[in-house]
């Protein structure tokens, strides 16, 4: 019994195990010399996972009874997490060790939020929702001020804790509020409560609480304001980090806990969520239009990005799973591209955030200033780029679920959206010669930038498959 | 649901009896207190500092450390003890499962020590 | 064969206009040119070993979309190989005639390079107009229209720094649109109606259209009458017919080659080319035809009225053109296709040749294009005088009334009379004789004006006056063979009796014994009947019409043939309808019929002479008795004037409304306030928000989430 358990959650033990055997090896030998080998130890170790995870048996095992469920849906998302999570690693390394910020715990700090990420896709429980959701926020409130020394950086760090643990607070309550209301944590069972009578008040404030703390960790709007601070002041590579993998986990624990546990009551949440979705959509339109710096837009940009990614949620159809799983998927391929060309906007050895600086930039890099065209451009959604088919396959799931309001204003915000995305193409295309930028070619990152604006071009003519694995996914989730 | 409620009445008790006294200690000082106010009195008091100055001053992070650092081993108590007493009850699965959890704090314990965490110099 | 004479001048046009830089100016003219002569030499191999009988060459399968399924084929049967000489003749004369008009044109600085376009876009005018008229069907048809519209109006703006170059450029392009229009609506009907746009699948369902009513617009309509009437509106627009004719003596902006070729012998010629290629149509469509015949007899004499008072040459001669594309349609009309494309034909070589010489005439007189200032160029420029005459007497129709001994025109135009006569349009018969003496006297004005009387207007400019170079003259001596000949030669094939015109066109005839019957009632029931047909006899000695002699036409002949056309629609080139004689009546015609244009063109020379040779100063003193007649046919009865208050105002004001109010004020507008005001008033607001205090972000949450369930409680799904 209990062997077939582990068994189950085997991956996760595998990175836990490796995170504190790695943390007692370092602190005991060379401490922060061990930096870049354990960065690129992590890396690999989670890109054996993913594959693991990826050829694993198929089929949906529920491990500890009912607490853990290792389906489709788990596995998808956990290969991307995986994934980008690696790779933001990989390029995060030259940038740490320059800085001398590649402390050794960076890395596994980084593997630990990702245990807490796969816990938190793998929930099947509210306790094990909230363990796994605490596991991955208290790794990142730690990485967001990992730069001690920076104002900004600890400034950002106490934000996030403070604001995480008033959302924590609210999920808890609403937690307990459902628990309440249906006598279980376990999805199973709360679900079954909705089944044989109508949601009641209770259990519907209960959610309400819920989808607020979820909203907060996929920062959706009115629980958004701490991702602009946050993003602004961690270290970028930890931006890059937040931009990718949390937000897939965050994602596809609320997919979850919203088709598991209250896939009877579709249409209580879907109107809350698509209210969330056109909030978040219009205000990182809009906002991001203000900023001038690099981090702070793509925070805004993230958070219109989720308003889209949650269209596909908010349809509470089948088809908008997987339209939300294909959204971020692409989502997150394209942010760990422009993550890899923010890294390499530097001046004099220091990072540079401002999106002045890119002026003039196609005519000192073209390649990169291509391959960032390609990705802006697909970021704003501009057709013959895969971010263009993703936002195309959550419209299409939420006009077929009748929400067509909605399609049509997210098409609205994608309009007023690209406005500061073609803002930096035209600042590199046709702006004034000004201040010039370094020319950091370091290769792992213009390899992942590269990599990345191929996809979007490339990824046009199958999406790499990524298409029916997330319709299988989708499947097992919402049956 | 009646019977999952009611087996909640004790905290509600509780709670009535925490706010209950609360209300009756502070009460009764403002009833009781003799009032002589003079400069020492009433300036601000500092756990180990001299009150000489601003209330918002910067704060030694190393208290700071040694309270977070209590506050887990409290925690940790906190949790064995429901698991001591009901030892005699609990599976294997349940002795391995704090097993489990003791040698993950006690990571986190070596770790802490080896980084100098409990030295306060 | 017909392939390659299609291409060569497309790939003349391509390597002469994209390719000239490589191979050199002078190289890459000669290639246009020579290709072009290339084609007319196959054209004329095809015309003349054509046998009659309808070919399709398939290039390549085209459009295939639901059931409209085209390719681009080649309709090789007589009216094409007519159209295939007349364009590829002339086009390759004015090619050569060119390389003498275009060197040193002073609207182009020295050393600025011009010659490879014009001669690019010559070429690419004459693929345009052979896909036109080789198309069978009518999608085909459609581009080559277009293109033949393209090409005209890059061409006649070609001095593209001359701002009226330009505007007659754009108004050649736009009032050829509202023709356009009414040819795609044509198409769009058709295929509505048959579900199919190639001509043999029109021909054969237009029995079966002028049954159908259709629904257009407000009322209901015969399909065959509405449709053919929809593409001869298209047909007015690129013939220049009244209502749609103001853009033509516009496009006289062009340089002359242009007009010769463009706007007198190819492309204006278009109109009527497709309505004689639709005959099975219209053969169907009386209502549409009647219409043709008084639109085309009204336009012959307003054009005529206009052009004897017009002072520019090329004016004069524009006008010209304008009133002789109303002869054919007249001749179109009543159903004598034949005589339309007799005339078409003939027309080419002498209004051609006109228009080359009055290019030499202003060649001579450094581009002074004012008839006032010419006079007494006889002896300066004896070879384009020469020419010049042979096109009048052609245009005027100088022949030996009532034999086939003639120039070009008088065969053709008094086909047409007479075949408007036989039609029973009296209308038609009496505005085209009116017509023809004013071509008569307009045409000998202006030689009289140009070569007789004495020199007026610049000195300077008569003295250095030049015969043109022999690129020059040669084409006009080729025409010149033309205007002399071409009527003579081909009379008996156009318009002679109809075994003749069969197999000519190949048109399957009968003897007239298999129809005697019908033949003979249907003449009965003829409202129009002349007393001089005399049925009766012919019908009963119809069998001895074999033996025969071909030597004349003339009307005591009449009895003896006895050929009726019996094809069927889509059958041979051109198709009659059984009960249509208008062949055999026009032959039957009276002689004051036949002689009638003859007397008006002497009627025309000697007010002409009286005018502008024995009494010079008659015009004036006329002009003045006559002011206001004078003032109205000089303003071309002010359709200019009328258009611009009627249509053109209206649209700039209604086009500057939508711009002003429409476009700048609520379009831009709404999106400007929204992009500039809206949209920023919202970021400064959320970055007001974005405080950087922690409170102020918890306040959010905590009242977003009041909200919600405040929502949610109240409206929401509460139960």
């Amino acid at each position: 019994m209990i062997q077939a358990d582990l068994s189950i959650i085997l991956p996760e033990i595998v990175l836990a195990v490796y995170a504190m055997l790695a943390l007692l090896a370092a602190v005991y030998t060379s401490k922060d010399k061990l930096g870049p080998l354990l960065v690129w130890s992590t890396g690999g170790l989670m890109v054996v996972l993913a594959a693991w995870i990826a050829t694993k048996a198929s089929g949906t095992h529920v491990a500890f009874g009912g607490m853990f469920v290792d389906d489709g849906f788990a596995r998808f998302a956990k290969v991307a997490i995986l994934l980008s999570a690696a790779a933001v690693l990989v390029m995060s390394q030259d940038y740490m060790s320059r800085r001398g910020l590649l402390r050794f715990e960076y890395p596994l700090l980084v593997a630990l939020a990702a245990v807490g990420m796969m816990m938190m896709v793998s929930a099947g429980d509210l306790m094990a929702l909230y363990m796994g959701l605490e596991l991955q926020s208290l790794a990142l409130y730690v990485v967001a001020a990992l730069r001690r020394d920076s104002v900004k950086s600890t400034e950002a760090g106490l934000k996030y804790f403070v604001l995480g643990a008033l959302s924590s607070g609210l999920l808890l309550y609403g937690a307990s509020l459902v628990y309440g209301f249906s006598g279980t944590t376990l999805f199973s069972g709360i679900i079954e409560t909705a089944k044989h009578g109508e949601v009641t008040i209770g259990l519907l404030f209960g959610l309400i609480f819920l989808i607020s703390g979820l909203a907060f960790k996929v920062s959706a709007v009115p629980f958004h304001m701490w991702t602009p601070d946050v993003y602004e002041g961690s270290p970028t590579p930890v931006t890059a980090f937040f931009a990718t993998a949390p937000k897939m986990a965050a994602m596809g624990l609320f997919a979850r806990v919203m088709h598991d546990a209250f896939g009877l009551a579709v249409q209580d949440w879907s109107q809350v969520i698509a209210l969330l979705a056109l909030l978040s959509m219009f205000l990182g339109a809009v906002a991001a239009i203000g900023q001038r710096d690099i981090k702070r837009l793509m925070a805004f940009s993230s958070i219109a990005h989720m308003g889209y990614a949650m269209m596909g949620l908010a349809a509470g159809t089948q088809f908008g799973v997987q339209a939300l799983l294909v959204y971020m998927a692409i989502y997150v391929t394209m942010n760990v591209g422009t993550f890899a060309f923010i890294l390499m906007m530097e001046k004099d050895g220091k990072p540079v955030t401002d999106i002045t600086m890119l002026n003039g930039y196609a005519r000192r890099e073209p390649a990169k200033a291509l391959a960032m065209l390609v990705l802006l451009f697909s970021l704003a959604g501009v057709p013959p780029m895969l971010g263009f088919f993703g936002k195309l396959y959550v419209l299409r799931a939420a006009y077929d679920a009748g929400l067509a309001w909605l399609a049509i204003a997210g098409v609205i915000a994608s309009v007023i959206g690209a406005f500061y995305y073609l803002r930096i193409v035209y600042y590199m295309y046709f702006g004034d010669e000004g201040e010039e930028l370094d020319s950091n070619n370091q290769p792992i990152l213009w390899g992942f930038l590269m990599a990345s604006a191929a996809v979007m071009l490339l990824g046009i003519i199958n999406m790499f498959g990524v298409e029916g694995a997330a319709a299988a996914a989708a499947a097992t989730l919402v049956n | 649901m009646e019977d999952m409620l009611r087996e909640y009445l004790p905290i509600l008790v509780f709670l009535a009896v925490a706010v209950g006294l609360g209300l009756v200690l502070i009460l009764a000082a403002v009833v009781l207190a003799v009032r002589n106010p003079d400069p020492e009195k009433v300036s601000a008091y500092e756990c180990g500092f001299n009150a000489f100055d601003d209330a918002r001053m910067k704060f030694d992070v190393r208290f700071y450390l040694v309270s977070i650092l209590f506050i887990i081993f409290d925690l940790e108590i906190a949790f064995l003890f429901p698991w001591a007493v009901g030892f005699k009850d609990i599976s294997d699965v349940g002795f391995w499962s704090m097993m489990v959890f003791l040698a993950v704090l006690t990571i986190g314990f070596a770790y802490e020590w080896k980084k100098g965490a409990l030295e306060w110099e | 064969m017909e392939t390659t004479l299609l291409f060569a001048p497309l790939v003349g046009a391509l390597i002469c206009g994209f390719g000239w830089k490589f191979i050199g100016e002078k190289a890459a003219l000669w290639t246009a040119t020579g290709l072009l002569f290339l084609s007319a030499l196959l054209s004329w191999i095809v015309f003349l070993t054509f046998d009659g009988h309808t070919e399709t060459i398939e290039i390549l399968r085209w459009i295939e979309s639901g059931s409209l399924s085209t390719s681009w084929a080649i309709r090789l049967d007589r009216l094409t190989a007519i159209m295939l000489i007349v364009i590829t003749t002339v086009s390759s004369l004015v090619h050569l005639y060119s390389f003498g008009y275009m060197a040193d044109d002073p609207q182009w600085r020295p050393g600025e390079s011009y010659k490879p376009r014009f001669f690019a876009y010559l070429s690419f005018f004459t693929f345009a107009m052979l896909m036109l008229v080789t198309s069978d069907n009518l999608v085909q048809m459609f581009f080559g229209w277009e293109g033949v519209g393209v090409a005209s109006y890059l061409l006649i703006g070609f001095y593209y720094r001359k701002p009226s170059a330009n505007a007659a450029a754009m108004k050649a392009f736009i009032v050829n649109r509202v023709g356009d229009f009414g040819f795609a609506l044509g198409i769009f009907g058709l295929f509505f109606l048959v579900d199919s746009i190639n001509l043999s699948d029109i021909f054969e369902a237009a029995p079966v259209l002028a049954e159908t009513q259709v629904t257009f617009l407000w009322t209901e309509w015969n399909a065959a009458n509405l449709i053919a009437f929809l593409l001869f509106v298209g047909a007015m627009g690129k013939s220049a017919q009244l209502i749609l004719h103001t853009w033509l003596p516009d496009a006289m902006e062009g340089p002359t080659p242009v007009s010769a070729l463009i706007h007198a012998a190819t492309m204006v010629t278009a109109g009527v080319f497709l309505v004689c290629r639709m005959s099975p149509l219209m053969e169907f469509a009386p209502g549409a035809t009647s219409f043709i015949t008084v639109l085309g007899a009204m336009t012959a004499f307003f054009a005529a009225t206009v052009g004897l008072v017009q002072n520019d040459i090329k004016r004069v001669i524009a006008y010209s053109t304008c009133s002789q594309l109303g002869y054919m349609f007249v001749a179109a009309g009543v159903g004598m296709y034949s005589a339309a494309m007799f005339h078409l034909f003939t027309h080419a070589f002498f209004k051609a040749m006109l228009f080359l010489g009055a290019g030499s005439v202003i060649h001579a007189m450094h581009h002074e294009q004012d008839m006032r200032n010419y006079g007494a160029l006889r002896k300066k420029i004896p070879y384009t005088y020469w020419a010049m005459m042979i096109g009048t007497l052609a245009i005027t129709g100088v022949g030996i009334p009532l034999t086939t001994i003639g120039f070009a025109g008088f065969l053709s135009k008094d086909a047409i009379i007479e075949s408007a006569y036989a039609g029973g349009s009296m209308f038609g018969f009496w505005a085209l004789v009116i017509a023809a003496g004013m071509t008569s006297f307009y045409s000998w004005r202006l030689i009289f004006l140009t070569f007789f009387g004495e020199a007026r207007g610049d000195k300077h400019t008569h003295d250095h006056a030049h015969e043109s170079p022999m690129v020059m003259l040669v084409p006009l001596g080729v025409l010149a063979l033309g205007a002399v000949f071409a009527g003579m030669l081909w009379y008996n094939q156009f318009f002679g009796h109809a075994d003749k015109v069969g197999k000519f066109y190949g048109i399957p005839v009968a003897e007239a014994a298999a129809h005697g019957e019908a033949h003979s009632d249907d003449h009965a029931s003829d409202s129009h009947a002349d007393d001089s047909h005399a049925e009766d006899s012919h019908a009963d000695d119809s069998h001895a019409t074999d033996s025969h002699g071909e030597d004349s036409h003339a009307k005591d002949s009449y009895g003896e043939h006895h050929y009726a056309f019996v094809g069927k629609p889509g059958e041979g080139a051109l198709y009659f309808a059984p009960d249509n004689h208008v062949l055999d009546d026009a032959h039957a015609a009276p002689k004051w019929v036949k002689v009638s244009p003859f007397v008006a063109m002497v009627f025309g020379l000697l007010m002409a002479l009286w005018f502008y040779i024995w009494n010079p100063s008659l015009p004036k003193r006329t002009a003045d008795t006559f002011q206001p007649l004078y003032q109205f046919l000089l303003n071309k009865w002010y359709f200019d004037e009328i258009y611009d208050a009627v249509f053109v105002r209206p649209a700039i004001g209604l086009g500057r409304f939508l711009w002003k109010r429409g476009d700048g004020n609520t379009i831009d507008g709404f999106l400007n306030g929204v992009a500039m005001g809206v949209v920023p008033f919202f970021t400064r607001l959320a970055g007001k928000a974005q405080s950087g205090f922690i409170f102020t972000y918890a306040f959010w949450m905590v009242l977003g989430i009041a909200a919600l369930v405040t929502w949610m409680s109240i409206g929401g799904g509460a139960h």
